[in-house]
């Protein structure tokens, strides 16, 4: 990393531009794959990607490059200005940001960074042993990764960050209905639990009785974190980033101050958490910070880079993107807050509902009434008069998340790390009353 | 011998001597350039260099593979043993080894069809065109967003194996779009693009951009955005549809282009993208279309986003049939994938860049065209609607239930298009939906339309793929969801 900065203070010291952003993502990444109880792909990754984005008056060059040396940094620096004198004026940019140094993550562990293919593919084979007790095969994935961010600008930004990622999510299914989903995540390695995540598993694949099919209509659900994670995504995505504030695409439009959804939901981009550990700063430099977006029912705010935090007239939350995106900032490590039951109550408290371990493929009908359609998914149940009494064929739902937010019956007070698409999320089980489903999948 | 050779011998005779019974190397270098321009501005520009290379290993009977973006010696060597060291913990649960069916093998240098090389282009030439766009869709006022992209690829790719194979590929894609959205309030708006969704995208160069006629279709988007703001929404009942070719490329895409991958079918996907329906024992004997229905894969294409010389595995592109009359006869596939249905590749292992492994993806799969113009598709249904545009897709994990929204329609009385629907949506099930086809447009109206974004894979890989497609008539659609 102090060779990164190097590079980069000869190179910033040489732009031309007015203002110069020189940001290196440096990854190590190890993914094993496994289906049909063995491993069919198992890879390794060591890459690097730079960014420049120089500034000329109101004109703005972005250029992207992996090739590390002094001269590729300096072309690329170059390519960047080239770019931002063929670019026209922007007028609705200001500045780059100066930030403070952040406080260093902690989100760094040496146990995730070494872990060797060998300890990945023992590892996989617990989780194979076990479901094979149980005549279940094993699909799914392992992932161990390091990374790490640097970012500096002319006006003096200097950060450096690293961190770890351990994941892993498996499918124990047979040549019947049977299947079961469970997944874990931990900054560190040393704490994912291979035999729990395989109990679950074989758990959610061995309930008794036959797979039974429901008619579509609405139904009480009580959805799993990783079903509440696939929904909050979904929200994040579409209402809690500044783009979308300003250009009134976000449903949190017009609506801060006012109660969105159930009294019992409060929403935090919260990096700082410790059981989150975010990069502790974005691809700016701005330090992350907790922001929060729904508190009891009621909107409250959305993250922001310093683009669309100008546009908004207030300060950046350290949510900005890569530097090339085109998105504009969006959560990137949602906390919910728990309630106070545990999932068993909550399934005792219900005469007949449907449990909902995740979603699949889901998709916007309409994004203004946040409706989205798609499957559930390995792991779909029947609760009757309290308790869970057989598989439940998959079926497709037609819901507005909004809606089902703001029909939140219980949370539970256990709650689960989800990673979906680079989103970090800390989420409970909910109980949603009047839940849509359109047909059978 | 060049310097890239060279880094591929060097990876190769480390895998061999570190145990490997059969490796490749494969080098990527990419240059990307993509522009957009947002109610008259420029959002972005951005320019890319992406390097690097991957080594796949077969050692002691399974699968390694690593992969780097610093093409130095040393780091060749490290990312040689590296596979072979990831291969060998993949051995610990490899009950048979992996085989693979034969390959002719090819020293050859392959380079896609284009007549003017993108990056010769100068970014304000770009930016000035993005402007004419934006121009063109300004001169309607009851647009309230307008949003327009260029994107161009050059793609320098080079693979060798243990085997001989030594083949060098260059390809070029090009892609443009344009979009409006009218709006009423916040909550109620109206999204039209064009060409497509996600634009067009085509193995061409930036004589594309002479080849879509946006002077004449932008103002007929911006009047049907604003439109359909008093449209009225789609009935829920069970109709006939015809729906546009832009739009029948997303359900081949679907339904079955996904649903034909041979390792999704043996559950190299079940954790993640899902499974299939169309299992092995089906081949040749289901029926999963009507008989007017057949559908290739074709990486030979002209201009297909989905075109190349040669995929990953060094299978040379060709043309192989998936449905025949309606019958399923075939899969996308690679060469161990096929060894298992004892077949020959089909040619369709391809990766995301150099840091990904290959994995079987679409390249062009084309739905052959039929013999209706668009008025004898329309003409045939008494009562229905005829959907333009994808704007929403949902399916499920074994590519059977399905729900896909267009951005407008159309009712259709008697056998006329009548009055404009906004969100029209429909579902289904793919076999029943497919044999349910009765209407094919013809040639004149057959196009390959590039998906430039297909998802698939742990990590995530992005395909570029295509489908040729025509508009289609479909009997007896729960549409209005």
């Amino acid at each position: 990393m102090s060779r990164i900065i190097d590079i980069f203070e000869q190179s910033l010291k040489k732009s031309t531009a007015d203002q110069t952003e020189l940001v290196c993502e440096k990854e190590e990444f190890y993914l094993t794959r496994f289906a049909e109880s063995r491993i069919h792909q198992n890879i390794g990754r060591a890459d690097h990607t730079l960014w420049c984005r120089a500034v000329i008056g109101k004109k703005i060059g972005v250029a992207k490059t992996n090739i590390l040396s002094q001269e590729s940094i300096n072309e690329l620096v170059k390519t960047a200005i080239e770019i931002c004198s063929q670019q026209v004026e922007n007028p609705r940019f200001t500045s780059l940001v100066s930030s403070p140094k952040a406080q260093q993550t902690e989100g760094f562990y040496k146990s995730t960074a070494e872990y060797s293919p060998l300890n990945r593919a023992k590892a996989v084979k617990t989780i194979v042993d076990i479901a094979g007790q149980d005549k279940l095969a094993t699909s799914g994935m392992f992932q161990t990764s390091t990374t790490e961010l640097v970012v500096a600008n002319s006006l003096g930004t200097r950060q450096q960050g690293k961190v770890t990622e351990a994941k892993i999510s498996i499918t124990l299914s047979d040549n019947s209905d049977r299947s079961g989903f469970a997944q874990a995540y931990s900054r560190d390695i040393k704490d994912i639990d291979f035999r729990d995540v395989a109990n679950r598993g074989v758990q959610k694949a061995s309930r008794p009785n036959k797979q039974v099919e429901l008619q579509p209509g609405t139904y009480t659900v009580i959805l799993e974190p990783e079903a509440v994670a696939d929904f909050l995504l979904f929200l994040g995505f579409l209402g809690f980033g500044g783009r979308g504030m300003f250009n009134h695409r976000s449903f949190m439009a017009d609506k801060i101050g006012s109660a969105i959804m159930s009294e019992n939901v409060t929403i935090a981009e919260d990096p700082i958490n410790p059981v989150i550990q975010y990069m502790s700063f974005d691809y700016e430099g701005v330090p992350r910070s907790k922001v929060v977006i729904v508190e009891k029912g009621i909107a409250k705010g959305v993250v922001y880079d310093s683009y669309y935090a100008h546009l908004n007239n207030v300060q950046s939350t350290g949510n900005a993107l890569q530097p090339d995106n085109s998105y504009g900032p969006y959560p990137k490590a949602m906390v919910m807050d728990a309630g106070d039951k545990s999932l068993d109550e909550m399934i005792a408290s219900t005469g007949r509902g449907i449990l909902i371990t995740h979603f699949w493929y889901l998709n916007f009908i309409n994004p203004m009434l946040t409706t989205v359609t798609g499957t559930t998914r390995d792991g779909t149940f029947l609760i009757e008069n309290g308790k869970i009494t057989a598989p439940v064929t998959d079926m497709r739902i037609s819901q507005s998340m909004l809606e089902a937010f703001n029909n939140v019956e219980a949370l539970s007070k256990q709650r689960r790390l989800v990673p979906k698409f680079g989103v970090l999320m800390y989420v409970p089980a909910m109980k949603i009353d009047n839940f849509n489903f359109v047909s059978l999948a | 011998m060049d310097d890239v050779k060279k880094a591929g011998m060097i990876a190769l005779e480390k895998a061999v001597s570190a145990g490997a019974s059969y490796a490749d190397f494969r080098y990527t270098y990419t240059e990307s350039e993509s522009l957009s321009y947002n109610n008259g501005a420029p959002e972005s520009v951005d320019e890319s260099l992406d390097k690097g290379f991957g080594v796949r290993v077969i050692a002691d009977g399974a699968w390694g593979f690593c992969s780097s973006a610093d093409v130095t010696e040393n780091e060749i060597i490290r990312v040689a043993e590296k596979a072979v060291e990831i291969a060998k913990a993949s051995a610990i649960l490899q009950t048979k080894p992996v085989e693979l069916a034969p390959i002719e093998i090819y020293t050859d240098s392959y380079i896609s069809s284009f007549n003017v090389d993108p990056f010769k282009i100068s970014t304000a030439e770009k930016l000035q065109y993005l402007a004419y766009l934006d121009e063109l869709m300004s001169q309607n006022e009851g647009i309230k967003y307008r949003n327009s992209f260029l994107d161009f690829r050059k793609i320098n790719k080079n693979l060798l194996s243990t085997e001989g194979l030594d083949i060098h590929q260059l390809i070029v894609q090009s892609g443009a779009g344009v979009s409006v959205t009218a709006m009423r309030s916040h909550r109620e708006r109206a999204r039209r693009s064009y060409p497509a969704n996600e634009g067009i995208f085509e193995c061409k160069g930036y004589e594309l951009l002479d080849e879509v006629d946006f002077e004449n279709n932008i103002p007929i988007i911006c009047q049907q955005a604003v439109a359909l703001l008093e449209a009225e929404p789609c009935p829920s009942k069970t109709c006939d549809i015809v729906l546009d070719g832009s739009h029948v490329s997303l359900v081949i895409h679907e339904s079955i282009g996904h649903a034909l991958e041979l390792d999704r079918v043996f559950g190299g996907e079940r954790n993640f993208s899902g499974t299939s329906f169309a299992t092995p024992e089906k081949l040749d004997n289901f029926k999963y279309a009507s008989d007017i229905v057949s559908v290739v894969a074709d990486a030979t294409s002209p201009h297909g986003l989905g075109s190349f010389g040669y995929d990953d595995d060094g299978v040379k592109a060709h043309e192989s049939d998936l449905i025949r009359e309606g019958i399923l006869v075939g899969y996308l596939s690679s060469r161990e994938t096929a060894k298992r249905i004892g077949k020959l590749s089909s040619g369709a292992m391809r990766a995301d860049g150099w840091g990904n492994v290959p994995i079987v993806r679409m390249t062009n799969t084309n739905l052959k065209p039929g013999n209706l113009t668009l008025d004898e598709l329309i003409s045939g249904v008494d009562d229905g609607l005829y959907m333009q545009t994808t704007s929403s897709w949902s399916i499920d994990d074994t590519r059977e239930n399905f729900q896909f929204g267009c951005q407008i329609a159309w009712e259709i009385k008697g056998g006329k298009l009548g009055k404009m629907i906004k969100n029209p949506t429909y579902g289904g099930n793919t076999v029943s939906f497919w044999n349910s086809c009765d209407g094919i447009g013809n040639r004149s109206l057959w196009r390959v339309w590039g998906t430039p974004n297909c998802g698939k894979g742990q990590p995530g890989q992005n395909g570029r793929v295509g489908q040729g497609a025509a508009p289609v008539r479909i009997r007896n659609v729960k549409v209005g969801f």
